[in-house]
């Protein structure tokens, strides 16, 4: 019997039971609906954190460190960077918070303190103007660089926003490069590190210290040497009350990202696979009902010259063919499904724009199974079908 | 001369069923040349259709040697069997047995899905087979449950000669049939004969046999001769009247 045969054969006998069969699969649907919802949610959320924290997100150490001695400045840091060589750079950020106001409207947000090398950790993109100049930095110039949201709540639409001017407190700022709003960076402005310090908040603090691991260095194991190296410099103990160190990567926070979508995963993966294993008897059940129907049809087949391995075939190609119809229905519907959960999850977990991702993987993931399902829940029926007697089964009624 | 198309020797075929033993073939012995048209008569239960099974390798016999064309076929496994079917034997049954939902032409080329014939070549051979039953061109497209019961038959014969096989089985082929119509596929059944095909026909009716070339009876499992036949039957119409 040839491939052509088979499809040929399955074709008319599935068209011949359409009502049946489309109920039949409605288990397969709705197992592989749960599946590929799941899975284009889950790689959603990560892709937009991946997008939103930037590629190099993987090298990023994050340092929060308080000494007996004071604030980190500066010069401390320049010092770690000799001591730590695993670090490509080491830079602080300070935090200001501050009504921005222009052209008679306002608004807030928050202010991010920088210095140039911050820039090559975190992934900014200038959608007009430039940023800052190591001169800027140093001199503590008044310039601003806003997003576009900021942008748009102050000066309306229509660009370009560079040039204009803005007043934080009791100082004017000129707008000079303008970035692309994020979902995580929306109504963040950045400013020289020296004149958020001097400026907007009139006192020295180094709230963040970003740690850019080197290419060939592990950040997990860089950030345990910090630790350590923070300890004993500044001789802190935690539990003295006389200082504190906190140094995790952004490796860290992905992972404990991925173990929380577990137990979501787990849940769905209950759900997917109780319905299929559903779906699938319901498959066999089906199948055999076919096969009784057609016990007079399969005697005649063998009388004229099916062998048993060409029954066999026929039932299996059949019951395989329906799952994957079931299966497709259920990717398409998934499809759908994640995009009405991503409104759900968005709303509860803060986080907007989240879009399904549907992978390669996921699909032949999916396909994979509803071939495995088929396989396994139709090779009974299909073997029954082969073991039938001819003679018998034409003389069926 | 030629090997003959049937050679069965001291085929014996024993049942077993929750009854116990039944004993539905005693002896058969018959030999069928190329180009014959035989008969088969026999009263229901009297073994003709375990003959007919195992003439058309849907059986095989409990002792006994069947030569198909030469070939000993009585201990060739499932699968050999099958293949013997789908390329040396074809079959015409009483109710026809055709797919209700497909086309003539497909029912007729079925047969040759099995026998691995090319695809280009089936539609051909499917043609020429319902040429000579007589069928209609108009009809070829049809679903054959839009078909008369002549026209199924006709199909069926169609379906039984499109692998071009060495023998044509058929099992009461005009018993769903009215007079007229039957005589019509009996008709074609002669006509197959004229062009040199070897058939066996299976009935209970002796105008249906009257057909063939020769008739064998079967009773009780076991082949008699006309003559036998008639002193079987004056013999019991004996004993009865004297009863």
């Amino acid at each position: 019997m040839k491939v052509g045969d088979l499809i040929r054969e399955t074709g008319s006998a599935l068209d011949a039971n359409r009502g049946r069969s489309l109920l039949t699969v409605l288990g397969i649907v709705i197992g592989i609906t749960a599946v590929i919802a799941m899975t284009a949610l889950i790689d959603g959320m990560k892709y937009a954190l991946v997008g939103q924290l930037g590629l190099n997100r993987a090298r990023l150490v994050y340092i929060s460190c308080w000494t007996q001695y004071g604030s980190v400045t500066a010069s401390d840091l320049e010092k770690w960077e000799q001591d730590l060589p695993g670090y490509e750079f080491i830079t602080g950020t300070s935090y200001g918070w501050g009504e921005i106001t222009a052209e008679g409207n306002s608004a807030n947000g928050q202010i991010v303190g920088t210095y140039l090398d911050y820039f090559d950790a975190m992934d900014v993109n200038l959608v007009e103007g430039r940023l800052y100049t190591q001169r800027e930095v140093d001199k503590g110039s008044l310039v601003i660089v806003i997003d576009e949201t900021t942008a748009r709540t102050l000066y309306g639409t229509g660009g370009p926003y560079t040039g204009k001017t803005l007043k934080i407190g009791n100082y004017d700022y000129t707008v000079i490069g303008v970035t692309e709003a994020s979902q995580m960076t929306s109504n963040t402005s950045y400013m020289p590190f020296t004149t958020v310090n001097t400026r907007v908040n009139n006192y020295e603090s180094m709230d963040q210290i970003l740690g850019y691991a080197r290419e060939d260095v592990d950040p997990d194991e860089l950030a345990e040497q910090t630790t350590e190296y923070l300890r004993t410099t500044y001789d802190i103990d935690e539990e003295e009350g006389n200082g504190y160190v906190y140094v995790y990567t952004m490796a860290s926070v992905s992972r404990q990202l991925d173990s929380t979508m577990m137990s979501f995963q787990i849940l769905m993966t209950a759900v997917a696979s109780i319905s299929l294993v559903v779906g699938g008897i319901g498959i066999m059940n089906m199948m055999l009902t076919n096969v009784t129907e057609r016990i007079r049809e399969i005697g005649l087949r063998k009388a004229l010259g099916a062998r048993a391995g060409d029954i066999t075939m026929q039932f299996l190609v059949e019951s395989v063919t329906l799952c994957m119809a079931g299966g497709v229905i259920g990717i398409l519907a998934g499809y759908g499904g994640a995009w009405a959960l991503t409104g759900l999850a968005g709303g509860l977990m803060g986080l907007d724009g989240i879009q399904p991702v549907i992978t390669t993987s996921a699909v032949a993931m999916a396909t994979g199974i509803c071939v495995g399902i088929g396989i396994v829940f139709g090779y009974y029926p299909a073997r029954r079908a082969a073991k039938l007697d001819p003679v018998e089964s034409l003389r069926y009624q | 001369m030629a090997r003959p198309v049937i050679d069965i020797r001291g085929i014996h075929r024993i049942y077993e069923t929750e009854a116990g033993f039944t004993h539905a073939l005693r002896g058969v012995t018959l030999t069928v040349e190329r180009g014959e048209f035989l008969a088969i008569m026999g009263p229901s239960g009297s073994g003709k259709s375990t003959l007919m099974n195992i003439l058309g390798c849907l059986d095989t016999p409990t002792s006994g040697t069947y030569r198909l064309e030469g070939l000993e076929v009585s201990s060739l496994d499932d699968d050999d069997l099958a293949e013997i079917r789908a390329t040396r034997l074809g079959f015409v049954f009483q109710s026809f047995n055709l797919l209700p939902r497909a086309t003539v032409i497909r029912n007729v080329t079925l047969p040759l899905v099995y026998s691995d014939v090319p695809r280009a070549e089936r539609e051909l051979r499917a043609w020429k087979a319902l040429k000579s039953v007589d069928l209609p061109e108009e009809y070829y497209e049809h679903k054959s449950n839009e078909l008369s019961g002549g026209q199924m038959q006709r199909v069926a014969i169609a379906r039984a000669l499109v692998n071009d096989p060495a023998l044509v089985l058929a099992d009461e082929p005009t018993g769903n049939l009215d007079t007229a119509t039957g005589e019509m596929v009996l008709k074609t059944f002669a006509r197959m004969k004229r062009r040199g095909k070897t058939i066996v026909l299976i009935t209970h009716d002796s105008e249906v046999a009257a057909w063939a070339d020769r008739t064998v009876h079967i009773r009780d499992g076991k082949l008699l001769s006309d003559e036998q036949e008639r002193a079987y039957v004056a013999a019991t119409t004996h004993r009865e009247a004297s009863a």
